[in-house]
């Protein structure tokens, strides 16, 4: 059992490497075929070495079946369910993080349990009510039903950052008759800059990869770019090379969020997941 | 906590509380009306027959919905197939992640970029998981896992297309999204805990299974029953990458509860049978919930 042996050293490279290869792989592997033309995608065996075409990404920007407009449908619906959720949540986050007050336990436990339901039960009655009132296929009626799952989830994220806070700092600006909303304001919020980063960044992944929400209420104005993605297969065939082109064009936001924001996206998984795990 | 001289606790009190209910009052009302009034709304129309294909035929039903479930085969195999898909991914992203996350721990460099790999799948939209495994990866002939199998004399299979193998290619591609999540909340964990608890075992001449028991199970065993509740759910509530990748088919393969309330619903346009069995859905993530709470505050 010691590190320094060599076999156990290269076993554990390989075994970290495959995982490193499994995950990254098929990412790698559709940029690659971005870079196809469709005849070359279905040569066999597969071709490593060809001419690279930026035809495909022409294309999905330019052509007739161009994703720029359901880019942006994603793009509005994102930030405007992200904005809301972050007016409420954080207020509701510290409320719920540092204040005392009735009912603390039961409200914690109706904003947990609001997270937990399965989307597909609130799908039907938004659909029957947005259909009445014409609500389908608007930016309001996306945005709304988005707000069902973020903002349980960021109110979670931010009471965890809230908690992390020193009591001491909070006290001494009541001390000094700062005022609540001051001493929120002035003194509690910049300590907790870096969560309200975080936890916005994951509505926002979180809101930009939706799909089920949008494929049901959304139409053909309001189509985000998950539900576009459909547009490259069809009954009689799969443009393989557009798909590849159009997949990497609606997650490259996301993927540059995660490569960038790679240490806060970890550490808020598991701030979510380990102090989750000590508090109650 | 302590208190401000020179003031009386009452008004101080009265004022947190005033305060709290300020902050805290428009979430919890936008939660109410986003999130409750629809549910009791859903609950009404599960009592009734709602079918947009022959809306003459609309209804109070009571709880005829319900009881049709008890002889709808497409029910209980739906049913069958969730338990399925939820347990073996569960058990698969804990296990893989923790034993990928137990090796990792012990390599000295190149974890950085071990965790950007991981990081991908998490980010991806499922829906793009799902078309990206449909046509790159599990396509006959020209998907990555056939160029292997044809490669190694396996043959070509119809990966998606072959009802066992669509359940087991739905399972492995929410496995391969999921378990970087398992891996990167553990290795974190472990990151996290003290070498000298184990600096005492060696010397004890503790063998590496009985450390791994006796030392870091316990110490991380509330990570780990959190993850497992975190999947569980997203694995209950799991629709894009089924959807994308095959749909809930061939026939009804992969159609877990999930994707069988959402084909009622919105394929077959039978709002109330679909409603209730979201019901169904419902009931058993809160149900599970509820337990799995329960007994990470038992282990305690």
């Amino acid at each position: 059992m010691n590190g320094s042996r060599p076999l156990r050293r290269i076993a554990l490279a390989l075994v970290a490497g495959s995982g490193l290869a499994v995950w990254a792989f098929p990412v790698l592997w559709g940029l690659l075929t971005s870079f196809k033309t469709e005849r070359d995608v279905l040569a066999y065996p597969p071709v490593l070495v060809f001419t690279p075409t930026l035809d495909n990404y022409r294309e999905v920007i330019f052509g007739a079946s161009s994703i720029v407009p359901n880019l942006w449908s994603s793009f509005v619906v994102a930030t405007a369910a992200t904005l809301l959720t972050m007016l409420l949540a954080v207020p509701a986050g510290y409320a719920l993080g540092r204040l005392r007050y009735p009912a603390k336990r039961a409200s914690g436990f109706y904003v947990l349990a609001t997270q937990m339901l399965p989307p597909v039960g609130l799908i039907i009655p938004y659909y029957l009510v947005l259909q009445k009132v014409g609500g389908l296929d608007t930016y309001g009626g996306l945005t709304v039903i988005y707000l069902t799952f973020s903002l349980p989830f960021a109110i979670w994220l931010l009471v965890s950052y809230f908690e992390d806070v020193p009591l001491e700092m909070e006290e001494a600006a009541l001390l000094d008759r700062a005022g609540r909303l001051r001493t929120l304001w002035y003194v509690i919020l910049p300590q907790v800059r870096g969560g309200i980063a975080v936890t916005t960044i994951f509505v926002f992944l979180n809101a930009w990869n939706e799909f089920m929400f949008a494929v049901v209420l959304g139409g053909n104005r309001v189509r985000p770019v998950t539900v576009a993605m459909f547009n490259f297969i069809s009954v009689e065939q799969t443009q393989w090379a557009r798909l590849a082109a159009g997949a990497m064009l609606a997650m490259a936001p996301v993927i540059l969020i995660g490569i960038f924001a790679q240490r806060h996206i970890v550490k808020g998984l598991t701030v979510g997941a380990v102090k989750g795990g000590g508090r109650r | 906590m302590p208190r401000a001289a020179g003031r009386p606790a009452l008004t101080l009190e009265a004022q947190e509380r005033r305060f709290a209910l300020a902050l805290l009052g428009p979430a919890l009302a936008v939660l109410l009306l986003t999130t409750t009034a629809p549910l009791v709304y859903l609950a009404w129309n599960s009592l009734h027959r709602l079918d947009l294909a022959m809306p003459w035929l609309s209804g109070f039903a009571g709880f005829g919905n319900f009881g049709k479930m008890g002889g709808d085969p497409r029910f209980w195999n739906s049913l069958l197939l969730t338990g399925i898909y939820t347990g073996s991914t569960v058990v698969l992203q804990v296990g893989l992640g923790l034993s990928l996350a137990l090796l990792v721990l012990q390599i000295p460099r190149g974890q950085g970029v071990l965790r950007i790999a991981a990081i991908l799948p998490i980010v991806l939209a499922p829906v793009v998981v799902g078309l990206f495994w449909r046509t790159l990866v599990l396509a006959p002939d020209f998907g990555l896992v056939d160029i292997v199998t044809r490669a190694l004399g396996l043959g070509s299979h119809n990966w998606l297309g072959d009802p066992q193998l669509a359940l087991i290619s739905v399972i492995a591609i929410h496995t391969w999204q999921w378990t970087p999540f398992a891996f990167l909340v553990l290795l974190a964990t472990l990151a996290t805990l003290p070498p000298d608890v184990y600096e005492a075992a060696r010397l004890d001449r503790a063998g590496a299974w009985q450390r791994f028991r006796h030392i870091t199970l316990p110490l991380i065993r509330p990570a780990v029953v959190m993850v497992v509740i975190l999947r569980t759910m997203t694995a209950l509530s799991a629709f894009a990458a089924i959807f994308a990748a095959t749909g809930g088919g061939p026939g009804s393969a992969t159609e877990i509860l999930n994707l069988y309330a959402y084909r009622t619903s919105f394929t077959e346009l039978n709002l109330g049978y679909g409603a209730s069995l979201a019901v169904v859905l419902m009931s058993i993530t809160l149900a599970v919930s509820y337990l799995m709470f329960r007994l990470r505050r038992a282990r305690r």
